[in-house]
């Protein structure tokens, strides 16, 4: 059995007594203590004046609003972090939401009409969208395995060379860009050859295709 | 307790997801997660260096460096530790750019800084902020850490970055001294409304 606390370990907790973010045993001790000195007991209740003191209600109103303004006008005059980090963390939750995958899981299977049809070349990916962007890509869009463990997919675009620039949480498909462009937008050409070397890897589930490889090369 | 002190498990389970969204670019996450903060480091901070301005930079300060590390945030500490870490950091710079040295005012205060007691809890907050006036920033920091938003020992040592030795000796040298200018402290009382 542990000796009781003696009134110098007591006097240094009773803070944290005044403030209610003691647990557990260490509380029982210093209440124990508190409970038969007069002193800690005149102590804690400085303690808790003071708590009262300067948690209470502000005179002042602080209005987040014109200070929150000139944060977002800062944010938006500096060029976007990287979100690689987090991307790829957030790839371990991602894996539930129904939409996109069933929509992929549609887009699929068109493309396999298609093929079936032998309008598709064998070259082009097995799939189509059925909204395609005007403006020539800069970002691939890709989609993994479901149950890919998160370790595996930053491997899967670390070999293909891919960084991840877009995926918004709650979403299973992810922007890659090729990891050696930097800031600038990526090309055609070397998204198209991002998209071969993630095609070689089994555990990407879909890729969408670009604008472009949809109709042949002029 | 005031919405001040310490939050339960569902607030941080909240922050924690507002913190990923950020760590996504999320805007209106990071918009959510400014409001809930604003207040508290808005009074902290208005309270450590009387000037507003400076309050609202080092908030901003703060929530620009959220903006773009969120997503190095392993959640190994509460959101509220790893954001007051950044704050007392850059609040730490911005105290020693802008405010009163504590040393000059100790040359003005007396030993004791009245023996009135105080009529209500507006005045004892006005002496109270006097008497922190007196006191060297990293005590006061931690006063205010522990009295005013209700943190544990163990959280300000990690929002400090020092042991938790040190937390308590800081606040053993700051209670010491409150105690000296502001003996009414340990006076008993029944309430401090304003
Ligand atoms: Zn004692």
């Amino acid at each position: 059995m542990r000796a009781p606390l003696g009134h110098e370990e007591s006097w240094l907790q009773l803070p944290w007594l005044a403030n209610g973010r003691l647990s557990g045993e260490l509380r029982a001790e210093v209440e124990a203590h508190v409970h038969g000195c007069s002193d800690c007991a005149l102590e804690l209740e400085a303690q808790r004046t003071l708590c009262r003191t300067l948690q209470s209600p502000d005179t002042v109103t602080y209005a987040p609003a014109p200070s929150l303004r000139k944060l977002l006008q800062r944010l938006d005059a500096e060029p976007a972090p990287r979100r690689e980090t987090l991307r790829r963390r957030e790839v371990r939750r991602a894996w539930r939401p129904p939409g996109l995958a069933w929509a992929a899981t549609f887009v699929l299977t068109v493309g396999l009409g298609l093929l079936v049809a032998g309008t598709y070349h064998w070259s082009q990916p097995l799939y189509v969208t059925a909204t395609r962007p005007a403006a020539a890509p800069t970002v691939l869009h890709v989609a993994f395995e479901r149950s890919l463990p998160v370790g595996e997919v930053g491997e899967v675009l670390q070999r293909a060379g891919a960084r991840v620039v877009e995926g918004e949480g709650g979403s299973d498909v992810f922007g890659v860009v090729p990891a050696d462009t930097g800031a600038a937008p990526a090309g055609r050409a070397q998204l198209r050859a991002l998209a071969a070397r993630l095609r070689r890897d089994p555990r990407v589930r879909w890729i969408e295709p670009l604008a472009s490889d949809a109709q042949p090369e002029p | 307790m005031t919405e001040a002190t310490y939050r339960g498990t569902a607030t941080v389970a909240r922050e924690m997801e507002l913190i990923r969204r950020v760590a996504a670019g999320d805007r209106r996450a990071f918009e959510e997660l400014y409001h809930l903060y604003h207040r508290r480091m808005a009074r902290f901070l208005t309270r450590l260096t009387h000037r507003y301005d400076v309050a609202e930079e080092v908030i901003n300060d703060t929530f620009w460096v959220v903006w773009r590390k969120a997503g190095d945030f392993r959640g190994e500490s509460a959101p509220s530790t790893w954001i007051l870490g950044i704050a007392y950091r850059k609040a730490r710079s911005a105290f020693r750019a802008n405010a009163r040295r504590p040393e000059e005012n100790l040359e003005v205060l007396p030993d004791v800084l009245t023996h009135e007691t105080p009529a209500t809890g507006a005045e004892l907050r006005d002496w109270l902020g006097q008497a922190l006036d007196a006191l060297p920033v990293e005590q006061r920091m931690a006063v205010q850490l522990c009295y005013e938003l209700g943190h544990s020992c163990e959280e300000i040592a990690a929002i400090m970055n020092c042991p938790v030795n040190t937390v308590k000796t800081r606040l053993f040298h700051a209670r010491a001294k409150l105690q000296r200018l502001l003996p009414q402290l340990a006076e008993p009382r029944t309430g401090t409304a304003p």
